[in-house]
């Protein structure tokens, strides 16, 4: 799909290529924060939760979080 | 007591009852025909929830194999789980429809729950992430997320969800992975009656669709029906026998596959389990049964026999926390 953007720029006036340059880095950028998005997500999901959990009252032990009473 | 100068003297007292009159009930008032406020209709059910009684009832989760689930509470908000699953899963093939796999997976997962936010993730011993977050923007306003995330590049799955809960309405808006977009939109027309609507858009394949959805529910029974541009037609009727059982039926039409399903089911709801059964057009029988064994320990037992394919699955598990 890039590639037939920048043909499609090199067909038409010069005029027209700066605005398709912006936009295929706005999608090369936009990709980039959601594969960097979906990383954090991934590793980053569940000890959020229990970073939020053990902080919430009544603040819960360490103990009870590893222990399986 | 006093009354004003003018006042009609009140009614004298009804002669006190004899006879038979004092065996039998006395009869009750005939309640008036409400006159129906149409500003005034309560809040109807979401929309993808509309059939939501149906899938209860005709739907349990049945597995195959051995399921252990723990749920460990360490505050009124947060909890851990753990779950382990041993038993075959069906995977849908290329070949010949679904094939049976064996497999075995831990699943750790953290929740917390609290009235303005709710997070719940779960991660298994391949990899795979499902998280589910819920938060309450404003009153009316409701932000879900729900992501399934993967290793493998590009089988990842999110979605958006913006639900508006109005006075008789539920509109909700969608952005999902893939590039898809859909709304929807509820209204109570009478105070039984709500009738909803719905369009998406798949901007990688470009189709869109639109859908209709209508529920008719009384305090005994609720009927649903929806039709979907996709060709596909969905009725659904239950009835609450009593306050321990219900029996549920549903009739679906694919136009694409010709194909047509319709299966009847009970929900008995009794005091130390749950038993749901469930009888197919495709031949399938099945029945699920939740036995409370102790506080907070439940006995589950899956069964599904499908006659037309030879297939057998028969799942036992414990689950213990709430």
């Amino acid at each position: 799909m890039a590639s037939r953007a920048s043909s499609k720029g090199k067909g038409k006036a010069a005029r027209g290529s700066n605005e398709q340059s912006t936009a295929r880095s706005v999608k090369k950028w936009s990709t980039w924060a959601m594969k960097k998005a979906k990383v954090i997500t991934h590793y980053g999901f569940i000890p959020l939760i229990i970073i939020i959990g053990m902080n919430s009252e009544p603040k819960p032990q360490l103990s009870q979080l590893l222990s399986p009473v | 007591m006093g009354s004003s100068v003018g006042h009609a003297a009140a009614p004298p007292p009804p002669p006190p009852p004899v006879g038979l009159a004092v065996a039998l009930p006395p009869k009750v008032e005939e309640k008036s025909e409400k006159k129906v406020d149409y500003l005034n209709l309560p809040c109807p059910v979401p929309f993808e929830e509309n059939q939501r009684e149906a899938l209860m009832s005709l739907k349990p989760e049945l597995f195959e194999g051995l399921r252990f689930d723990f749920t460990k509470g360490l505050n009124q908000k947060f909890s851990l789980s753990h779950s382990v699953f041993m038993g075959s899963m069906e995977v849908p093939s290329p070949s010949s429809g679904t094939i049976k796999v064996p497999t075995a997976h831990y699943e750790f997962g953290a929740n917390f729950l609290d009235p303005k936010l709710m997070l719940i993730g779960r991660v298994l011993t391949d990899g795979r992430l499902n998280a589910r977050v819920k938060y309450d923007l404003t009153d009316n306003l409701t932000l879900k997320i729900t992501a399934q995330i993967t290793n493998e590049p590009h089988f990842s799955q999110g979605m958006f969800n913006f639900d508006y809960k109005g006075k008789d309405f539920r509109a909700q808006y969608q952005m999902g992975n893939n590039a898809f977009y859909g709304a929807n939109y509820i209204q109570s027309v009478t105070p039984h009656l709500s009738l909803g609507s719905e369009v998406f858009w798949l901007g990688h394949q470009r189709k869109s669709g639109i859908g209709f959805a209508a529920r008719y529910n009384t305090d005994k029974m609720v009927a649903t029906a929806q039709v979907a541009s996709a060709g596909i037609v969905a009725l659904s009727y239950v009835q609450k026998v009593s306050e321990k059982v219900s029996l549920a039926s549903d009739f679906m039409y694919n136009h694409m596959t010709r194909d047509v399903t319709s299966s009847f089911g009970y929900d008995y709801i009794l005091r130390q389990c749950r038993l749901r059964g469930k009888l197919d057009s495709n031949g399938c029988v099945a029945a699920f049964l939740e036995e409370r064994l102790n506080m907070g320990v439940n006995f589950i037992l899956s069964a599904e026999i499908d006659h037309r394919k030879k297939d057998y699955k028969f799942g036992f598990g414990v689950t213990v926390g709430e």
